[in-house]
């Protein structure tokens, strides 16, 4: 298939944009990009991923080279959203279509997608935040309590995307939540451990999978991406502890 | 049957119920829900009956990664998904939510030792855990590498 570069490129760069914001790893989005390109037969494409930006360069047969660079911004994870990015690349991959079609798919796959509303977002984080404060040997009343705290993290965490704060203000934030709400709730008698509710509600806060896709990219030789996730793990660690530790030392001394 | 008394029994199910919550937090739908959680309890169910065999928890992390990153990287090919969404799920019984918790409780009260201790335990957990996911991932990687017969269409997860 003969193609425009301008568009091709116009293409690649957007689903590579998309998929990163879906919090997608840089494998992913290098090979999607890669395949892509591939599919619609060009064999001089380069594509470069760290987690805020995507490099897309190709040259067309006259020898004229032209760049894209997205910039990625601050994003979440949606799992949903993914896989569905991932089907429609292996779809043009196997059949490609006209780009400006692909690029209405895209859009089309965007507005039909389902996000959860907010207050089942709160429910997910009570039953989340509840049944961790169980996990890790908390009694009947401590599950209660961290269902508890996991709803005030939840709401914390939309005031603090509300006001756009960054991840770490943000898991700091929702750190001092946690253990302040832990505290009130030992005090007043209601919950039995505080150990054990806010590490429960604490598990909404943890960078969980962020460290083995940090130690992949090292792996794999991608170093800058490695060790900027690496960082970001650890970042998100100190935050938790910071936020927690906080409430804990001011409580200590009064 | 030792699989229900309720030291196996009981975590596994709460590690289950929790993982469907986490999972509508990072907007899974549908049939992946209950099978992403399924895998934190599978993870958990063999840290718990890792326990005598291995003596320290570090080998526990180890077994455990390995075992649910299989079960996350098998459903992804049945079920035609990216092992990630699995596997960004099943860790959470498994990520050492607690050790963070602990190491700044130790800090707080100024208690250096056991801090240091306490963190590098905290981070041992970790690398264990990624050691044994990762170790799983490349061996499918490769696999399905060795077996390919449709160069574009096999090499996703």
């Amino acid at each position: 298939m003969l193609i425009d570069p301008d568009q091709l490129l116009d293409l690649t760069s957007e689903l590579g944009f998309r998929l990163m914001c879906t919090g997608a790893e840089i494998y992913r989005v290098e090979e999607s990009i890669q395949y892509v390109l591939r599919a619609y037969g060009v064999h001089t494409g380069e594509v470069f991923a760290i987690p805020n930006c995507v490099i897309v360069s190709l040259t067309d047969p006259s020898g004229h080279a032209s760049t894209r660079v997205r910039r990625i911004p601050a994003h979440g994870t949606d799992i949903s959203l993914l896989e569905s990015y991932n089907e429609f690349c292996r779809e043009i991959t196997h059949t490609p279509i006209p780009v400006p079609d692909a690029l209405a798919r895209m859009d089309a796959i965007q507005t039909r997608h389902f996000v959860y509303p907010f207050p089942v977002l709160l429910l997910a984080y009570l039953v989340g935040g509840g049944f961790y404060s169980l996990f890790f040997g908390g009694t009947l009343r401590d599950g209660l309590c961290g269902a508890v705290c996991g709803v005030a993290i939840g709401l914390c965490l939309w005031v603090m995307d509300y006001l756009r704060a960054n991840s770490f203000i943000r898991t700091l934030a929702g750190g001092a939540v946690a253990a302040l709400c832990a505290l009130v709730l030992v005090d007043t008698g209601l919950g039995d451990n505080m150990d054990f509710i806010t590490i429960g509600a604490l598990m909404i806060l943890v960078p969980g999978i962020a460290f083995t896709n940090a130690l992949r990219d090292i792996m794999a030789g991608d170093l800058i991406s490695g060790t900027n996730k690496a960082v970001e793990a650890l970042l998100i660690a100190t935050a938790i502890a910071l936020g927690t530790g906080f409430v804990l030392s001011a409580a200590q001394r009064l | 049957m030792e699989l229900f008394t309720p030291i196996y029994f009981l975590p596994c199910l709460y590690a289950f119920v929790g993982c469907v919550g986490f999972a509508i937090s990072f907007n899974i739908h549908g049939q992946e829900i209950p099978i992403s959680a399924l895998g934190g309890a599978v993870g958990w169910l063999v840290y718990l009956l890792s326990a005598p065999l291995l003596d320290n928890e570090v080998e526990q992390y180890f077994v455990a990664a390995i075992a649910l990153a299989a079960y996350c990287e098998i459903m992804a090919r049945i079920r035609k998904c990216p092992a990630t969404s699995y596997l960004l799920i099943s860790i959470f019984p498994l990520v050492p939510g607690a050790g963070i918790y602990y190491t700044m409780e130790h800090a707080v009260h100024g208690e250096n030792e056991r801090f240091l201790l306490q963190g590098m335990h905290t981070l041992a957990l970790a690398g264990a855990l990624a050691l044994g996911i990762l170790l799983v991932t490349s061996a499918m990687r490769m696999w399905t590498l060795f077996h390919r017969r449709h160069p574009l269409r096999s090499r996703w997860h």
